[in-house]
């Protein structure tokens, strides 16, 4: 198969965007292009876009985003193709853009992923996010993804002995990290005494979803991300011969039970672990060989138990890690230091491509005051539905 | 008042909920399944109460559980509760509205949907 690495990247700053949605999109596309030095009109070389998002026509009122942004960025007749797989959606369009170059059917692809969730109330939001659910076992109910997130915590909790406290503790680490990113949404450090602190406990970090806090989750943010494709064999060709190429080096996808109750054993997040055992296979690396890491930590739960499935740590000693500061930025295993989902924010279809870019960063050695030294092989674990469909991406410069 | 079931299917016997189309069973490829009522004993699993609810629910906090049937059949549902509701407690699964209205190609129907409650033993 060829390779197929990423060239140029972009990222808008999450949170409330102020753009129209499609501005917000075509921001980040250009940055990426502009970062790899891709022109527009005559002297385009994109093949093909993919835009990932969840919901553009279901919340933004935009159907067919990647049409559009071909038109607005003037890279036509390129193919252009929406792509939705939920909060993996973003991860799932880098997978079909491997996929494109790999197969020789394209040289040059723009992947972006785009979400516009601060567009609609709190309320239509979370009804929107819980479309994915099963719609007779679970969404008629009025259950949410945060309601399966404390189902799940307290299965943790009754299983492995963690505690409320060490979510606290993973979401100051990730929301320490999000002040060194200035993409991040939420750029304020959180002290941990604060948040749980059992005497004002319920007024600083009051229950949303029992047993989980508001510290637990992330935030509601807008935000787009984006990433220029190319194949290694036509690097110099298409005029990215310059360019420092950032391999993707192995992608895994796996599905699960649509029904979180049918899981066999229902604290499990099988599909996290098959997407990425399929990935290091690819790849011919293991967990040792990750210098850094992005893990889909919507609740602070999941990446604990996303950072045992891939392989860092036992089952159930994941949050033992956290506390000991394993995962922080100085330590052996250093784990969204982007600030993760719960501080840079997590607009459901651009937080694949985010990961990306992150760990783009982090393998140039671009990462400014959160950069890991040496690092040379990333892993990002892209979380769809309740972990029924997870993306699991490799990038090395080895 | 709507019944819940159990799907079983025809040609190996595993016991489902939701409905499915095809069966679970990996060993197996039956697509026809007898309808048996479901309620009665289970067993929390794990549970959680949710203050921030979707739109239509004007209650400011629901529980939710995952039970476990004597057959072994798992389902989710709203706990009818609030007090002292612990992990592995012995539970009555009951039949009541779960959703007074839902949102249906662009048309509100009102009609209620029924689903699982669960209330103590």
């Amino acid at each position: 198969m060829r390779n197929v690495g990423i060239v140029g990247v972009g990222h808008t700053k999450f949170g409330k965007s102020e753009l129209p949605f499609i501005d917000m999109v075509c921001a980040a596309a250009l940055e990426a292009m502009d970062d790899a030095g891709a022109k527009t009109g005559n002297k385009n070389v994109i093949n093909q876009v993919f835009v990932g998002t969840m919901g553009a026509g279901m919340v933004s009122r935009i159907s067919g985003i990647a049409s559009a942004v071909v038109d607005t960025l003037n890279i036509r007749p390129a193919m252009a193709e929406t792509i939705e797989n939920g909060p993996a959606s973003g991860a799932s369009a880098i997978k079909l853009g491997y996929m494109a170059i790999a197969s020789g059917m394209c040289d040059c692809v723009l992947v972006i992923g785009a979400e516009g969730m601060r567009a609609v109330s709190g309320w239509e939001g979370t009804d929107f996010v819980a479309t994915m659910l099963h719609p007779e076992g679970e969404y008629k109910y009025g259950l949410t993804l945060p309601a399966f997130a404390g189902l799940f915590t307290r299965l943790c909790m009754d299983k492995y002995g963690l505690e409320s406290r060490d979510l606290s503790i993973v979401s100051v680490k990730n929301h320490a990290n999000a002040c060194k990113n200035p993409c991040a949404h939420i750029q304020a450090p959180v002290v941990l005494e604060r948040i749980t602190n059992k005497a004002y406990i319920n007024a600083t970090n009051p229950i949303v979803a029992d047993p989980l806090r508001q510290y637990d989750m992330c935030p509601v943010s807008d935000g787009a991300a984006a990433v220029l494709l190319v194949a290694e064999d036509k690097k110099a060709e298409l005029g990215f011969g310059d360019k420092k190429f950032v391999k993707i080096a192995g992608i895994g996808s796996a599905t699960d039970t649509h029904v979180v109750a049918n899981r066999e054993v229902p604290s499990d997040l099988l599909a996290v672990r098959l997407s990425a055992e399929m990935a290091y296979k690819m790849a011919g690396v293991g967990p040792a060989d990750i210098d850094v890491a992005e893990l889909h930590d919507a609740f602070q739960i999941l990446e604990i138990a996303e950072s045992e499935e891939v392989g860092f740590f036992k089952r159930g000693e994941g949050h033992i890690a956290a506390r000991n500061g394993e995962t922080a930025l100085n330590g052996s295993k250093p784990i969204n230091t982007s600030g993760g989902l719960k501080a840079k924010g997590h607009p459901l279809g651009a937080t694949g491509v985010s990961q990306v870019v992150e760990l783009v960063r982090q393998l140039r050695g671009e990462a400014g005051e959160r950069q890991i030294p040496d690092a040379k092989t990333g892993l990002a674990v892209n979380f769809g539905g309740f972990g029924n469909n997870v993306v699991s991406t490799i990038l090395t410069t080895k | 008042m709507d019944q819940m079931y159990a799907y079983k299917c025809t040609k190996c016997g595993k016991l489902h909920h939701p409905r499915y189309v095809v069966c679970q069973n990996p060993e197996c490829d039956g697509r026809e399944f007898e309808k048996l009522p479901l309620e009665g004993k289970c067993r929390l699993l794990t549970w959680t109460r949710v203050y921030n609810l979707p739109e239509g629910y004007m209650c400011p906090w629901l529980n939710f559980g995952i039970v476990e049937f004597e057959n072994g059949v798992r389902v989710t549902g709203q706990i009818g509760f609030d007090e002292e509701i612990e992990s592995g407690m012995e539970l009555n699964a009951t039949i009541g509205v779960v959703r007074e209205k839902s949102i249906l190609y662009k048309e509100t129907v009102t009609a209620p949907q029924y689903g699982f409650i669960f209330q103590k033993a």
